[in-house]
């Protein structure tokens, strides 16, 4: 598949919103070099942001490009997907190959909200591409660290 | 970048002159959106983005940057100890490998029977396809020991699960890998392997 293999690879998913327990976020990034950031700031009752990053093997990251490449996601485009506003914000940024997406949309609470947006079908890759991320991620970060992630 | 714009704005009204001789003057000339800025702060800057990007997304227009920079510029991200050098790292209580190939009917059975032979597993992920939900295709698997996790990757890589073929490694790295030692195999890769295994 086109990009899976070879050429630079980088990833960085943010979610978050600013309230009343401040700014309260999850983001993390694959980088070129294998390093994988984890960081999750919750002010809620107890005050801790938890930043984690570890080293990963190049299969590793492999496997992270063929979830992407399968889901296609660099052919959408997040022009008809709502923005972001006071209830959260989404960053998905991918390069891959020779393409660099930075996509921003709103917080997507269930399959509701993609199916009453305007690009029900883009907004669904992103929707479950961003699920099936997490999942790895916090396979990872918890396996490794022996903590919960969220 | 500001100061640069700024000037530019400084030479127009001779530069109008000019554009009028020439006919009907091209509006788009000054709102011409600037070339897009790689948002992110790893990519931004870098020498080794060889050939131009072909970018999509609102992200490129927005400027959120410095927020944005601040939540990961900090130093004080946690690891565990490494070793230094290259080679696996070990997890706070244990060694994890990842398979991949893994079909999407597997059941954590299949892998518990095939991988518990190098040992206890401590852990199993087999994480699902949250649209399908079916097998996403990859499992995490922890041992105590770093010879059952190298039994595990050493006689399993390359071998058929429930008719497809699986690469098992290791999760965890002492540090960042380069393109160049990527091929690079470890001592034990050279020994004759048995036969793949079928299961």
């Amino acid at each position: 598949m086109a990009g899976e293999d070879n050429g630079e690879f980088y990833l960085r998913y943010y979610v978050g919103h600013k309230g009343k327990f401040g700014h309260e976020f999850l983001e993390f990034e694959f980088r070129p070099d294998g390093k994988l950031r984890y960081a999750n700031n919750s002010n809620y009752k107890n005050d801790t942001m938890i930043r984690k990053e570890v080293f990963l093997t190049p299969a590793v990251l492999k496997e992270c490009r063929r979830i992407i490449a399968e889901s296609e996601i660099m052919k959408e485009d997040d022009n008809n997907w709502p923005e972001p506003d006071r209830v959260g914000r989404q960053e998905l940024e991918i390069v891959m190959g020779n393409e660099h997406i930075s996509f921003t949309t709103s917080k997507i609470g269930s399959l509701v909200d993609v199916q009453s947006s305007k690009d029900p079908e883009g907004l669904r890759i992103f929707y479950y591409l961003v699920q099936d991320l997490k999942c790895f991620v916090f396979s990872l970060i918890s396996l490794h660290f022996k903590i919960k992630p969220i | 970048m500001a100061t640069a714009d700024v000037e530019a704005v400084d030479f127009e009204p001779e530069d109008d002159d000019l554009m009028d001789e020439d006919g009907p003057v091209e509006v788009e000339v000054s709102p011409r959106a600037p070339p897009p800025k790689l948002k992110s702060a790893i990519t931004g800057g870098s020498t080794s983005l060889s050939a131009p990007k072909k970018t999509k997304g609102r992200g490129f227009r927005e400027e959120a940057d410095a927020e944005r920079n601040n939540r990961f510029a900090s130093k004080d991200f946690d690891s565990l100890d490494s070793g230094g050098g290259p080679g696996p790292q070990r997890s706070i209580e244990g060694w994890i490998i990842l398979v991949t190939g893994v079909h999407e009917e597997a059941q954590e059975d299949d892998l518990q029977n095939v991988f518990g032979e190098f040992g206890e597993i401590r852990n199993l992920h087999l994480n699902l396809d949250r649209r399908t939900g079916f097998v996403k295709g990859y499992a995490m698997i922890e041992y105590e020991n770093f010879e059952e996790a190298q039994a595990a990757i050493s006689e399993m890589n390359g071998a058929e699960l429930l008719t497809h073929t699986i690469t098992v490694d290791w999760a965890f790295s002492n540090g960042p890998f380069k393109r160049r030692s990527m091929r690079r195999r470890s001592p034990r890769g050279h020994r004759s392997r048995s036969p793949r295994r079928r299961y």
